[in-house]
């Protein structure tokens, strides 16, 4: 977005936004358009194009591949969409939309019944649409509790909390242990905020939805939002602003820099942490108010979509990548959790992986099932940070966005 | 003009989340814009960040045109360094001015605490310093083309008209608002408009700083569009492209607004 001519910038915003052409996709059988988000610098690209040119001395079909970085990869498709150029396979971290508009195959249209029956069953459900699956899982992360043992060692500090009390307790020695320390990093700046107010909601008992009805101002969720108000403004054991942190460049940079005390984050910050060998960090379960700690699973999604002449060349595309060779290989590579049995199975010897395959089974999902989270996700990263600023409302910020869940809700019907 | 005819189509059309156009709604999608609770922000915001990125850089480009364009030893290489925050990718600079601002590891609040003269300030989290910030970026990456646009102004006004202001014994500020400044009209006027436009259009900066920040409170118009369309529980590409068009009725009414303004006081002159 860089454009210094104003014309330029003024008409190519407009093109971006505003392309809608007629007449009908060009579902092209010898060229397959593979969309994947960027999961890191080092291992996306690479595997991707080297399972396209497999796929294509297999099947003689070319493979047109995009790779697309997170902050954009939402902008483009939409706009791939609007332009009526759908890919013909998508990788996203979310479906229900697209299936919800008619988009997609089902899983049972493009997939073996051995491919199909491979997926972990929470992960398979959490690819459905109407009890049909329509989001394949591709990949999964789990969250986990970083705590520096230096800075514990430091403070006092004995053991990582196992309740919330005993995590603001350990926070506020860690804050005092010296100058510029930090007991507990929390981001929930606009980045990923959902992700960090999902582990908190569950572990004080709440949750997004009960049954069909969204519960997102429940009394247990008022009170957990209070309580990390109170962390940042009473018991002053955050880091500066924290509804204004981000994770990757706030919460994870500080937590690497050793200026942090606890932070929750998941694989791939493990494999940074063990790059850099400068913070001595363990990992945990979650601090809780209830009987067993919860954490949050996330999965991501491979979407086939439906086009006149696509579905045998999407077929043999997506049984590819699930060979479980293929399909472990990037997944071992970019650190991440598998989301197939055959996956588990090769991947449980790693004992770098095993504290998160240990979780990885009681992990939650997010409602990804529900349309209306698409936007409940964006509603909850671009507001919940208010609340945990001086002078926030926690109750209020809750109630905006039930309101406005709700609304969606209904809207669907 | 395709785009533009494409854009206020696209205004008048309702589209699903994914992007899938579903049909026509006439009107609709501005009634609902002018209801957003965020637009008066936005548009107050979008209006502090044109006129003051636009003015003060206008006033500093005078002073650096002015210094430039005496003759001093290595005025080439400083000409050459003006230069240098042009070339420079707008995205790369504005991460960079995000370390510059960063509370924990941001070299302006060590310059701060280093000197005694602060306490370290949160720059791009605090709400009474966030739009300043940007500010000050946006005043640093436009420096620039209007300093040039200004030099070549001056480059333009002929020698002999200085000999006979100094004849007539005019002083210095006085040689600067009789005969620089007027004859200097042309080249300021075509630097306003263009920044006018360019600082309005201007996405990377304020979508690069503000990132951080939830909700509207700091977003200009073009980051409220995007936001619309792509980032917010809106996500709505119809009401983001009415969002486009206001924006293109907005520009051109500040060119025309100003154009009249000067054009007035030229008549008054």
């Amino acid at each position: 977005m860089a454009l210094r001519r104003p014309l330029v910038a003024l008409l190519s915003l407009a093109a971006c936004l505003a392309l809608v052409s007629s007449g009908c996709s060009r579902g092209d059988a010898n060229t397959l358009k593979v969309v994947i988000a960027d999961y890191s610098k080092d291992h996306t690209k690479p595997f991707w194009q080297s399972l396209a040119a497999d796929y294509t001395k297999r099947t003689g079909v070319k493979v047109d591949l995009q790779v697309i970085d997170w902050n954009s990869i939402d902008q483009q498709v939409t706009t791939m969409i609007q332009n009526n150029q759908p890919p013909d396979v998508l990788n996203l971290n979310s479906f229900s939309s697209y299936a919800r508009d008619g988009l997609l195959y089902a899983a049972d249209e493009v997939l073996s019944p051995q491919t199909r029956g491979d997926f972990l069953p929470a992960f398979a459900q959490g690819g459905e649409f109407r009890g049909v699956l329509y989001g394949l899982p591709i990949l999964a992360s789990a969250r986990a509790f970083f705590f520096n043992k230096q800075l514990f060692a430091q403070a006092g500090v004995e053991a990582p909390p196992r309740t919330w009390n005993q995590l603001v307790t350990a926070a506020a020695r860690i804050r005092d242990s010296g100058p510029g320390m930090i007991g507990y990093a929390l981001p929930l700046g606009p980045e990923e905020a959902q992700a960090e107010w999902s582990i908190w909601m569950w572990n004080n008992g709440g949750d997004w939805k009960k049954g069909d009805r969204w519960t997102i101002n429940s009394e247990q969720n008022v009170q957990t939002l209070q309580f990390l108000a109170d962390l940042a403004n009473r018991h002053r054991v955050t880091q500066v602003n924290p509804g204004k942190t981000n994770r990757t460049d706030g919460a994870f940079q500080l937590f690497k820099d050793g200026k942090v005390g606890m932070v929750i984050g998941f694989s791939p910050l493990a494999a940074q942490l063990d790059a850099e060998g400068k913070v001595d960090y363990g990992v945990t379960a979650m601090p809780t108010n209830e009987r067993e700690a919860v954490t949050l699973g996330v999965q991501d999604y491979l979407m086939a979509f439906k086009k006149k002449t696509n579905r045998e060349a999407v077929r043999q595309f997506l049984e590819l990548y699930y060979q479980p060779d293929n399909i472990t290989r990037w997944i071992a590579a970019e650190g991440f959790l598998p989301v197939t049995k055959a996956g588990v199975d090769r991947l449980s010897a790693n004992a770098k992986l095993r504290p998160y395959l240990e979780v990885l089974p009681k992990a939650r999902l997010a409602p990804t099932s529900d349309p209306v989270w698409d936007k409940v996700k964006l509603d909850v990263q671009q507001n919940i940070g208010l609340a945990v600023q001086p002078g926030g409302n926690p109750r209020q910020v809750l109630d905006g966005l039930q309101q406005r869940a709700t609304a969606a809700a209904e809207e669907r019907r | 003009m395709y785009p533009a005819v494409e854009l206020l189509r696209a205004s008048v059309s309702r589209y699903s989340i994914t992007g899938l156009y579903q049909g026509a709604v006439g009107g609709l999608n501005y009634r609902r814009l002018v209801e957003q609770d965020a637009l008066p922000t936005v548009v107050a915001n979008t209006l502090m960040w044109v006129i003051a990125v636009v003015g003060v850089t206008v006033v500093i480009s005078l002073v650096l045109a002015q210094l430039l364009d005496a003759s001093f030893p290595g005025r080439r290489v400083v000409r050459w360094a003006v230069i240098v925050p042009w070339a420079a990718s707008l995205i790369i600079t504005a991460k960079l001015f995000v370390w510059v601002y960063d509370y924990y590891f941001g070299a302006l609040n060590h310059v701060l605490t280093a000197l005694r003269l602060a306490e370290p300030v949160d720059w791009l989290g605090n709400d009474a310093t966030v739009m300043g910030a940007m500010i000050a970026v946006g005043v640093f990456v436009s420096l620039p083309f209007t300093t040039y646009v200004l030099l070549a102004g001056l480059a333009t006004i002929p020698g002999d008209v200085y000999e006979a202001a100094r004849l007539d014994g005019a002083s210095a500020w006085q040689t600067y608002r009789s005969v620089t400044l007027p004859l200097l009209g042309p080249a300021l006027l075509v630097a306003t408009v263009l920044n006018l436009i360019y600082v309005f259009n201007s996405f990377p900066i304020v979508w690069t700083l503000n990132d951080r920040n939830p909700g509207f409170g700091h977003d200009t118009m073009v980051t409220y569009m995007y936001k619309v369309a792509f980032k917010s529980a809106l996500r709505d590409v119809g009401l983001a492209a009415a969002v486009g068009v206001l924006n293109l009725v907005l520009v051109l009414l500040a060119v025309v607004v100003y154009l009249r303004t000067v054009r007035w006081q030229d008549a008054q002159a």
